[in-house]
Formats: C-alpha cells, sequence, structure tokens
C-alpha cells in the first residue's frame, strides 16, 4: 500500500517560477498565507489521513522522528534530518535504532515529548480498529521499548533496507496524554481527532469545516519558529473561482489552476505559474476478468496479445500534445519521470497501428463488413468508465477515436468519483480511466502491481499477476545497493509494459498558482508543503492580512 | 381556517416523511459509501462500513434512523467530522440569509418592473423585456462567474467571495464587520436575484394585463381615478394574488439555485452542504439536507397557502 491510485498526493515536484530565491536563511517573519485547496480535509487526526488537505495539516502540526531529506533517499538513514528524535544509534545486528528525543521538544499544550508517545503512536497506527492506510507499511515495525522518558528503542522484524524510512516517514508522532484515553471505534467522532495537539512548527487553532482551516505559528518550537504568522486552509469547490479568488488577492495559493487559464499566470502581476508534478500518472486500466462474472476471463482483454494491440494503436505522444499542449508529461510506465526510481529509458509498446493490426488479426479479431473488428461473432467493443475530471473524459473521447480506426468500437461510461471507485473495486468496468501516486519509495508498487497486493488487504485492483515481476522487484527492495535496486526495478517495470495491463497515458502534475509577494523555501519534490514554515513575505510587500501579527494571547 | 392550517400541517409532515425515505433509500442506493476512498484496501473498507452499520438491511438502518431521529440525533456528518444537527444549524442561517435576501429583492424588483412594464407598455416594455430575457437565458453557473470576474476581478467593487475578509475580519470592529459582512453578500445576492427575477416579472407583467382590462378598472377610470391610482390601487392589488401563489414555487428554486451560487461565490450554506454530501456519500448528512430542504419548501409554500387566503377572501370563504 506505499503507492496509491488517485486522489493521495505523497510524492510531488514543485517547479518554482524562475527568479524566486530559496528563504530559508531569511530571518523575515511574519504574514499570512491563504491557500485555496480543493477540497476539505476528511480527517485531520494523523492514523486516518487519506487526503492531501488533510497531509498537509498533519505535515504542519505534527513531526516525524526524523525528517526524509530533499534527495528522498529511502535506503537507510542517509540525508534524513533530526527532527523530534535529535539523533538516532542502531544496534550492531540493526535490528533495532533507538531514537534520542530532543529534550526540547514540547507538545503544542506545553507538555514534553516523551518516549512513550513513540510507542503510543506506532501502536496506533498498527491497531487494525483505526484502519489506517499507514498500517500496511509499518508491519516490519514490531514494536517500541521505552528505555527511558526520552529513549525510545524501535525493534524491527527483519533487517530492510527501508526500515528508517518505514519508522521515520510513515509514523507520525502523537501525544498519548492526548490521544490515549479514546477508543479506536470512538476517535472519528471525537472532538480531540479534528482538533489536533501537535509538535510541529504550527499549532492548530480552529476548523470550521467547508470554510476554514487556521494553523499559527508555534513561536517557543524547538525548532524555531515559523517564518509565516499564520496559514489559512480554504477548501474551493470551483477552480474556475478559485483562480478568479487568486487574481483578485482573496487567496494566496490555488491549487488545481484550471489549464485553460494557467496562461494568465505568466502574464499576471498577481500571480506566478507553478508546476506541482507528483509522482503519480494515469492509466486506461484493461480489466483481465469478466464485469458480469468476476472470475471468467475477459473476452477481450486476457489475451496479451490483444491488449499490445490497443497499446500500439494509441498515439499518445498526439494525445498528450492535443489535451495538455506544451506542458504535458508522457507516461514511460507504472511510474512518475519525477519518482526517485524511474526510468525514462524503457521502452513502451510504439505507436505502430501496422503492428497493431497485425497483432489483432493474429488474436483473431477481424474486421467485419460494419468496420468493426470481431471474433466468433463477438464484436471488438467494450466500454471505458471514466471520472467527471475534464481532462480524462477528452482523453477517453481521444482514445474512442484512435481505437475506431483500427476497427474497435469504444463506449464511454461518465460517472462520479465514487461510483468510479465502487466500480474499480467491484471490477465492474471493462477499462477504466485510472491514476496512480506513489511515494518516494519502489517497494510500494508491490501493492499496486504485485501479487501480494490482490486481495482484501491490497491496492491492485487490476489484479495483474506476474512471478517475474514478482522477483524482480522483490530483488530490487532487498537490495542495499542503489545501482542494482534500480536495475532490478526497471526490469520489473519492463515486465509490466510488455504485458500491458493498462496503456500508460500521462504522468499527473497540477498547476498552481501563487501570489507574487510570496517567496518559498526550497521545495521538496514529494510534498510542496513540507518547507511551508519557511515561505516567507517581504515586510515591503505584505498585506494588511500580513500584517495583523499572532493573536493576542497566543505565544 | 384553523382546520385547514392542521390539515395542511399533517399533509406537510407526510411529504416530509416520504422525502426523507426516498432521500435515505436513494443515496444508499448510489454507487459508493463515506469509505469510498482510493488508500482504503477493501478490507478496511468492510470493517468501516460494519462498523459503522451500512452492512445491516436498508429497512433496519432506516429503523434505527428513524428512532435516533424521535431522539433529535440526525446522526454524524464523516464530511464535516461533526454531528449533522450541528453543520445543518451552521449551514442554514447561512442560506436562509442568501436565499432571503435575494427573495426579497427579486420581488420587489420583479413586481415592480412588471406593473411598469404592463402600464407603460411601448418602447420601455419592449427594452425591458428583452433585457429580462437575456437574465433568464443565461445559465446560473456562468452568470455567478461572470460576476464575480466583472465585478470582483476586472472592477473590484466587492470581494470575490467567502462570507467575510478571511483573517481581517475577526479584528475588525462592530460596523465594519457589519459593512464587510454586507459587502460580500452582495455578489451573491445579485446573482441569485437575477435568476428569479425575470420570471416574476413576466408573471406580474401579465397578470396586470390580465387585470388592467377589468370592468372595475374601467369604471375607476370613468370615475376620475389618477392613472397612477388606477395602478396601484386597484390593478396592482388584484394582480397580486397570482404572485403569492408563485412565492410557494420560487423557494424549491431558490434553494437548487443556491447550490451552484454558493459554489461559485465559496458561500458555505446548505447548497454546498448538499452537494457536498452526495458527492461524498454522506448518508446522515444527505438525508438531513433534503429533510431541511423539504421542511423550507413545506414552510414557503404553506406561508403562500395563508397568505393566499389571507388576500383572497373567495379563497377564505371556499375552506371556511
Amino acid at each position: 500500500m506505499r503507492s496509491s491510485v488517485s486522489f493521495i498526493a505523497i510524492a510531488t515536484l514543485l517547479t518554482a517560477c524562475s527568479g524566486e530565491k530559496p528563504a530559508s536563511s531569511s530571518t523575515v517573519t511574519g504574514g499570512t498565507v491563504i491557500l485555496a485547496l480543493f477540497g476539505d480535509a476528511i480527517s485531520i487526526y494523523p492514523p486516518s489521513v487519506v487526503d492531501l488537505t488533510g497531509r498537509l495539516v498533519q505535515d504542519q502540526v505534527f513531526d516525524r522522528l526524523a525528517e526524509i531529506g530533499q534527495d528522498l533517499n529511502t535506503v537507510g538513514d542517509k540525508g534524513f534530518a533530526p527532527r523530534l528524535a535529535k539523533s538516532w544509534k542502531w544496534a550492531s545486528d540493526s535490528m533495532s535504532i533507538a531514537f534520542s528525543i530532543d529534550p526540547r521538544a514540547r507538545w503544542h499544550d506545553g507538555k514534553p515529548v516523551m518516549a512513550s508517545d513513540v510507542r503510543f503512536s506506532l501502536n496506533a497506527f498498527k491497531d487494525p480498529k483505526f484502519e489506517s492506510p499507514v498500517t500496511a507499511l509499518v508491519t516490519n515495525i514490531d514494536s517500541v521499548h521505552v528505555q527511558d522518558s526520552l529513549t525510545a528503542v524501535m525493534w524491527f522484524k527483519k533487517h530492510t533496507p527501508e526500515q528508517f524510512y518505514d519508522a521515520a516517514y510513515q509514523v507520525i508522532i502523537m501525544p498519548e496524554h492526548v490521544y490515549g484515553g479514546i477508543p479506536a471505534d470512538q476517535m472519528r467522532t471525537s472532538p480531540v481527532a479534528r482538533n489536533p495537539i501537535g509538535s510541529g512548527r504550527f499549532r492548530f487553532v480552529r476548523w470550521e469545516p467547508g470554510v476554514q482551516m487556521e494553523l499559527v505559528a508555534d513561536t517557543n518550537n524547538y525548532r524555531g519558529r515559523p517564518k509565516l504568522d499564520r496559514v489559512i486552509i480554504a477548501p474551493n469547490a470551483d477552480a474556475s473561482a478559485s483562480a478568479t479568488r487568486l487574481l483578485a488577492k482573496a487567496v494566496d495559493l490555488a491549487d488545481n489552476y484550471p489549464l485553460a487559464r494557467a496562461g494568465e499566470l505568466d502574464t499576471s502581476s498577481v500571480a506566478r505559474r507553478m508546476v506541482w508534478a507528483n509522482f503519480g500518472g494515469v492509466f486506461l486500466a484493461l480489466n483481465p476478468n469478466d464485469r458480469k462474472s468476476k472470475n471468467a476471463p475477459h473476452p477481450i482483454f486476457s489475451d496479451r496479445r490483444t491488449r499490445r494491440a490497443l497499446s500500439m494503436a494509441v498515439d499518445r505522444v498526439a494525445m498528450l500534445k492535443n489535451v495538455f499542449g506544451a506542458d504535458g508529461k508522457l507516461a514511460h510506465g507504472p511510474f512518475s519521470a519525477s519518482s526517485p526510481y524511474a526510468d525514462t529509458t524503457l521502452h513502451p509498446l510504439p505507436y505502430d497501428t501496422i503492428a497493431a493490426k497485425a497483432a489483432f488479426d493474429s488474436a483473431g479479431w477481424r474486421v467485419g463488413a460494419n468496420g468493426i473488428r470481431a471474433k466468433n461473432g463477438r464484436p471488438l467493443r467494450f466500454a471505458i468508465a471514466v471520472s467527471p475530471s475534464p481532462t480524462r473524459r477528452q482523453y477517453a473521447e481521444l482514445l474512442q477515436a484512435e481505437f475506431k480506426k483500427l476497427g474497435v468500437q469504444v463506449d464511454i461510461e461518465a460517472v462520479d468519483n465514487k461510483t468510479l471507485n465502487e466500480r474499480q473495486n467491484a471490477r465492474d468496468y471493462d477499462a477504466l480511466m485510472a491514476s496512480f501516486v506513489s511515494d518516494p519509495s519502489a517497494s510500494g508498487l508491490r501493492q499496486n502491481w504485485g501479487t501480494e497486493g490482490i486481495g482484501p488487504d491490497g491496492q491492485n485492483f487490476l489484479k495483474y499477476s506476474s512471478k517475474t515481476f514478482d522477483a524482480l522487484l522483490d530483488t530490487a527492495t532487498k537490495s542495499f545497493d542503489p545501482a542494482t535496486r534500480q536495475r532490478y526495478t526497471s526490469r520489473a517495470f519492463q515486465t509490466i509494459l510488455d504485458d500491458a495491463p493498462a496503456i500508460f497515458l500521462y504522468d499527473l502534475f497540477v498547476v498552481q498558482g501563487l501570489n507574487r509577494r510570496i517567496v518559498t523555501a526550497p521545495m521538496r519534490t514529494d510534498e510542496w508543503w513540507a518547507n511551508l514554515a519557511d515561505w516567507t513575505i517581504a515586510p515591503g510587500k505584505q498585506l494588511d492580512r500580513d500584517k495583523i501579527g499572532l493573536k493576542p494571547g497566543n505565544p | 381556517m384553523r382546520r385547514r392550517f392542521a390539515a395542511r400541517l399533517g399533509q406537510s409532515i407526510v411529504v416530509t416523511f416520504i422525502v426523507a425515505t426516498i432521500a435515505f433509500v436513494a443515496i444508499r442506493a448510489a454507487p459508493g459509501d463515506p469509505f469510498s476512498y482510493d488508500r482504503l484496501s477493501p478490507r478496511a473498507r468492510d470493517n468501516l462500513r460494519q462498523q459503522w452499520g451500512w452492512d445491516r438491511p436498508v429497512p433496519e438502518q432506516y429503523a434505527r434512523y428513524l428512532a435516533n431521529i424521535a431522539r433529535g440525533d440526525f446522526g454524524y456528518s464523516l464530511v464535516k467530522q461533526e454531528p449533522v444537527s450541528t453543520a445543518l444549524t451552521q449551514a442554514l442561517p447561512r442560506t436562509l440569509l442568501l436565499a432571503c435576501t435575494a427573495l426579497v429583492l427579486s420581488f420587489a424588483i420583479g413586481i415592480g418592473l412588471g406593473v411598469l412594464q404592463a402600464a407603460r407598455g411601448g418602447w420601455f416594455d419592449r427594452v425591458s423585456s428583452a433585457v429580462i430575457l437575456i437574465c433568464y437565458s443565461v445559465p446560473d453557473f456562468w452568470g455567478a462567474l461572470v460576476m464575480l470576474t466583472v465585478f470582483a476581478l476586472w472592477w473590484p467593487l466587492f470581494p470575490p467571495g467567502d462570507m467575510v475578509t478571511a483573517v481581517e475580519h475577526d479584528y475588525m470592529a462592530a460596523w465594519p464587520a457589519f459593512i464587510d459582512r454586507l459587502r460580500h453578500l452582495i455578489l451573491p445576492v445579485a446573482s441569485l436575484t437575477l435568476l428569479s427575477l425575470a420570471s416574476i416579472a413576466r408573471y406580474q407583467r401579465a397578470a396586470m394585463l390580465d387585470v388592467l382590462p377589468s370592468d372595475y378598472v374601467r369604471t375607476a377610470r370613468a370615475k376620475g381615478v389618477a392613472e397612477r391610482g388606477l395602478i396601484w390601487r386597484h390593478a396592482f392589488r388584484n394582480a397580486l394574488t397570482p404572485m403569492v401563489t408563485i412565492l410557494g414555487l420560487t423557494l424549491p428554486a431558490f434553494l437548487g439555485g443556491a447550490i451552484f451560487i454558493e459554489r461559485v461565490f465559496n458561500w458555505p450554506g446548505l447548497g454546498t452542504l448538499a452537494a457536498d454530501a452526495i458527492e461524498a456519500r454522506d448518508y446522515d448528512l444527505v438525508t438531513g439536507t433534503v429533510i431541511v430542504g423539504a421542511v423550507l419548501v413545506i414552510v414557503g409554500n404553506l406561508i403562500a397557502d395563508l397568505l393566499h387566503a389571507a388576500i383572497d377572501p373567495r379563497v377564505r370563504d371556499q375552506h371556511d
């Protein structure tokens, strides 16, 4: 479950406009940043966080033991920076790591952070009653032993290259004295879960559902006061209206800026364009099973030759230009080109209509009198299920047109997100426009494409199963050598590309608009908000809302 | 009259019950549920469904829901992370503020315009009818976006949405805070007013044109009643009766229109709440918003009925 499908943004790449200098060394403080994000948080209690907004809030209010580095290395502890743990010590057999808690660290209610909080947090993430999406990612962590009030020893079941990453990246440290007394089945409805107390550089102030969430600077934070005074997270349902609000200076960041209007950011004196290319992509999933009788093979897609023919029938480059112009990024496989384990030298099936026709013919799909291919009286006809996303609908229509040229009839089933999700889970579709977003480690691909991801605890909704892929990815993720990891990961990807269980169309990216008065800190490629506390606004450029300062009584 | 009111009240309760039942069943029949997230495994989803009782048969869920309602518990909203009653009591006044202001304005302007069109005729009637027709033809969502772009961006007279100015409003004194709230109200109210203004004006114009050739108007004119008095005191009062019926019908249109207007102007009212709830399959919140919407429509119609009876003796006599 390291990777997930659709809307969870775990891995990102933010490209700031040229000319902006990092402000990490600046001592300027003050200012309010209003982030207009697409949708309110579903939950802000860390084990239940499942969406982008929730994750953004969680990462400002809570800390981890250590923070992943700018290079997103997931092997060993190289690049990880101390957070709640001021240092750590590996056991000689690498089966445990002793984390020394920073004695200066305090929860926002003033109580000190203790080693017992680490034990509590791990248990919360592992507790099946919370149904946390992180549970499957921390199975290698056995337990936490509290050596003393400031030393937590984390024990692992196996020595793996990513055991430190599992402990530091996946587990958010929460205060036991706040959450400890609440039974798991009552946590979702508990007021405590929506008024988090953490140790991050911003403290949580309030959440008016559907209106805004407010975070303010924790001025006594052990890592130093954030450069901003306040962050307001305002959900915006309509992207176009949100863009107008950005240009009218009512908000500072508009997420999901409409592509059709993105050009106005390049000439605007108010806002500039940012492109957040996350570790995700969009693909056309081809169901290997019949949508009616789930265990029977799909009459079209169960045949590898037909899947390959369909892949070769699609001019992905032309489609990309058609939909995104010069901004689009072509998919190279089941990974994003911006992810650390990407390999853009792989060989996806080429656009070759002659080869595609031959493959259809050899699979028995012959062109009939009506121009539609058929085999044993069954026409080569299927449906593409697609969400309301205008981009994906456009792609579905282009695919329909491309396939038609080769005698394949496609119907488009436009449905809402929940319906699409339900059909995906129930495997009630022929082909489906799906997306994935993965985190910095390739090992998560096991959950999406590996055989172990098939089943009630996995996320391999396509039920793709290849022993070759499993073995290659297993070898890759068990290796401590980066070159070996990459080599085997690439071979695993090539296996998928050759099997063509899906047609990989484009890498996900989001255009955002950001007010020009804001200077961003160095961007980490997995989360654009990772260094939000170090964003600055120069005193000369501050608006009225920037000058308000902290509320009286706030330390 | 009292009996009629009691009968209408009884009907209203039955209608609300039927509407709530339909909403309860329909949202559960729709694909997906509140826990249909990509990031949750099928097993986790099943466990959560079980925890919340959504794996039980729908009649059993409904019986439990009714029992909870009887205790005043409308359930819990997973989208808003708060009890449904809290979400509704926050959203309802916001929508009522928007809808009632727009309702008053659209009736005041629409009726006035309709009367003037009928009374003056000529170029005024033709030009204003054309303008009204244009307003009527514009889709609500697009019209609201145009208003936002023109009056908040190109010509920044008003704030571009939200109920108040973020952050700064908390620090304003009472009067500036009131003005701030008022300024934020203008664009959404104007958009919603334009939605129904055209039809109200057209109805009023038609009603006036029906009344003006009447014998009593001709008689009054023959008696030398001034034209202004003739129109406003004699014709207008009789032409107003159909507008009371329109009032009852306009309220549902306003609630429907509020969904689009609130979305564009980021106004966190009942419309936004209902749209979010449906999108997220937030079962209890969907049923709650439908119940509140139904009650509003019923109350609107009830008021219209009572007004109708109050101003038209024939209706009153018929029921008495």
